[in-house]
């Protein structure tokens, strides 16, 4: 199955997407989508249930957090209370050993993002301080890099040896599904499933971008 | 656990601050200014170029230049570094703004927060402007985030 | 020419694209319309001394110029509300290209909610943001 493991909502400052209309979207334009994960920034977002659009879509909706750290950005899979209690979600200088060491503790899986964006991508911080020995996983395509970011992080993946998933950081509804994460597995349902299917390395990145359209005219 | 930039305590700042009015201004919509910003950016929808058309009328983001001077409140602590560069602007539109209006906008501090990105770390300052027209109706609210290097 | 009324309008619509002219003679001109007319918007040596490639298309600018593709897709609508962020500089006398599409549609209110992009010429995306419109009865 295919989800997407990075969006933002309304219920991050700078997501401009209602959760609706993501789903409407996936499926009005077909996107290959069997779900997605919404990473809220600096935050977890325990209040929202989308179980209804889940039935009305026949999509997996599930919360994450994208959490801030001297290492850049980093998602974290499988929030739940104990977590919430590690370490304040709204710091935006968290230690990522803090996150990483909170989130294996707690049953969760945490990621960096974005990494080979320049200063919250976690290889620019390599150049600077070194690598982190417990990092075993990053998203290597992500929908909101310029170009040459995801070639840096496809590449240092690569020297590393870490696996990577894509996301399409969509923050507005229209560019849902432009990377996403391509599972073995086609039988995801929770959010705990898939922090197991991703410890298991049995995924991979994909892009769907979509092709761009010569339309444009000068007014 | 404290959020901080440089010395400001920004879960302080935004308890304190947010909220609060701190301008009080007028502002007299000139009608070439409406009708040379319209053609600047390349608008053909007559109500915004054409000063003879019955329903003529400002772009609807016009109202985002309307700056009395002021930026923060008297007593506003020295968040971040710099003069802020533009980090985005939100209109809403109530109503159309004719020719020849005065305007009177309120400016209250909306948000104060910080984040992480490409540039480093960055505190935002959310501004909102409500302009009234002189009935007292609302025509325009500008949500302004005004980002600055902490 | 047929006028798009709401009745025409489906999400997942795409905007006809365009390609705005963000000349340094539209831009002082609305520069000075703003009474804006700052050295980073108007002079492209003055901008480099600051640190940028070039001078920069003002954000409120980049806001006006997709007001105006959205009132060539749908001449006579009301845009009620405008949302931009300004991610990523956009050059003056680059090449530079908006797009939308219609993510939303409210038969009650007949408004229709769109998302709007602004890509500059190296492929940065440049403005991101949404707009609700609405169409007349």
């Amino acid at each position: 199955m295919i989800l997407d493991l990075h969006t933002h909502s309304i219920k991050s400052d700078d997501g401009r997407a209602k959760v609706e209309n993501y789903c409407k979207w996936i499926r009005k334009k077909e996107i290959p989508l069997d779900g997605f994960v919404l990473t809220e920034h600096r935050q977890y977002d325990s209040e929202s249930d989308y179980r209804a659009l889940e039935d009305e879509y026949n999509l997996l909706i599930l919360k994450a957090s994208e959490v801030e750290t001297d290492y850049g950005h980093v998602l974290v899979f499988g929030v739940n209370e104990d977590l919430l209690h590690s370490f304040d979600f709204a710091n935006i200088r968290l230690p990522i050993q803090t996150v990483l060491n909170a989130a294996k503790e707690n049953g969760a899986f945490a990621a960096p993002c974005h990494p080979g964006r320049k200063r919250v991508g976690l290889f620019s911080h390599y150049e600077l301080s070194g690598p982190i020995s417990d990092v075993h996983t990053v998203e290597v395509f992500n929908g909101g890099s310029i170009p040459g970011e995801d070639e840096l992080s496809v590449k240092q993946a690569a020297i590393h040896g870490y696996k990577g998933f894509g996301g399409s950081d969509s923050h507005v509804v229209s560019r849902i599904g432009y990377c996403a994460t391509t599972f073995e597995s086609d039988s995801i349902t929770t959010v705990e499933g898939l922090v197991g299917e991703l410890q298991s390395g049995s995924f991979g990145p994909i892009s769907l971008r979509p092709e761009p359209k010569n339309t444009t005219t000068e007014p | 656990m404290a959020e901080s930039s440089g010395s400001v305590d920004i879960a302080e700042a935004r308890a304190e601050w947010v909220g609060v009015e701190f301008d009080w201004a007028e502002f007299t919509i000139d009608k070439d200014a409406m009708i040379q910003w319209a053609l600047a950016c390349g608008e053909t929808d007559e109500r915004f170029i054409d000063p003879l058309h019955s329903d003529f009328q400002a772009h609807p983001s016009f109202t985002t230049h309307c700056m009395s001077g002021r930026l923060f409140p008297k007593n506003f602590p020295q968040i971040g570094g710099g003069f802020g560069i533009d980090g985005g602007k939100t209109v809403t539109a109530h109503l159309p703004i004719r020719a020849g209006a005065t305007l009177s906008a309120i400016t209250t501090i909306a948000d104060i927060f910080d984040k992480t990105g490409r540039s480093g770390t960055m505190v935002f300052i959310v501004q909102r402007m409500e302009f009234k027209d002189e009935t007292g109706a609302l025509v325009s609210t500008v949500d302004w985030k005004m980002i600055k290097k902490a | 020419m047929k006028v798009l009324s709401y009745d025409d309008v489906e999400l997942g619509d795409d905007l006809p694209g365009e390609i705005p002219d963000v000349s340094m003679l539209k831009v002082t001109a609305f520069c000075t319309a703003a009474k804006h007319v700052f050295e980073r918007f108007v002079d492209h040596e003055a901008a480099r001394k600051e640190g940028f490639p070039a001078a920069i298309v003002p954000g409120i600018m980049s806001q006006s110029l997709l007001l105006a593709m959205i009132h060539r897709w749908a001449p006579g609508c009301t845009v009620r509300k405008i949302d931009t962020v300004f991610r990523g500089t956009l050059l003056v006398d680059s090449k530079v290209t908006m797009s939308g599409a219609v993510t939303d549609t409210d038969d009650s209110a007949r408004t229709v909610e769109v998302d709007l992009v602004i890509t500059a010429e190296d492929g940065r995306t440049g403005v991101i943001g949404t707009a609700v419109i609405e169409f007349q009865a």
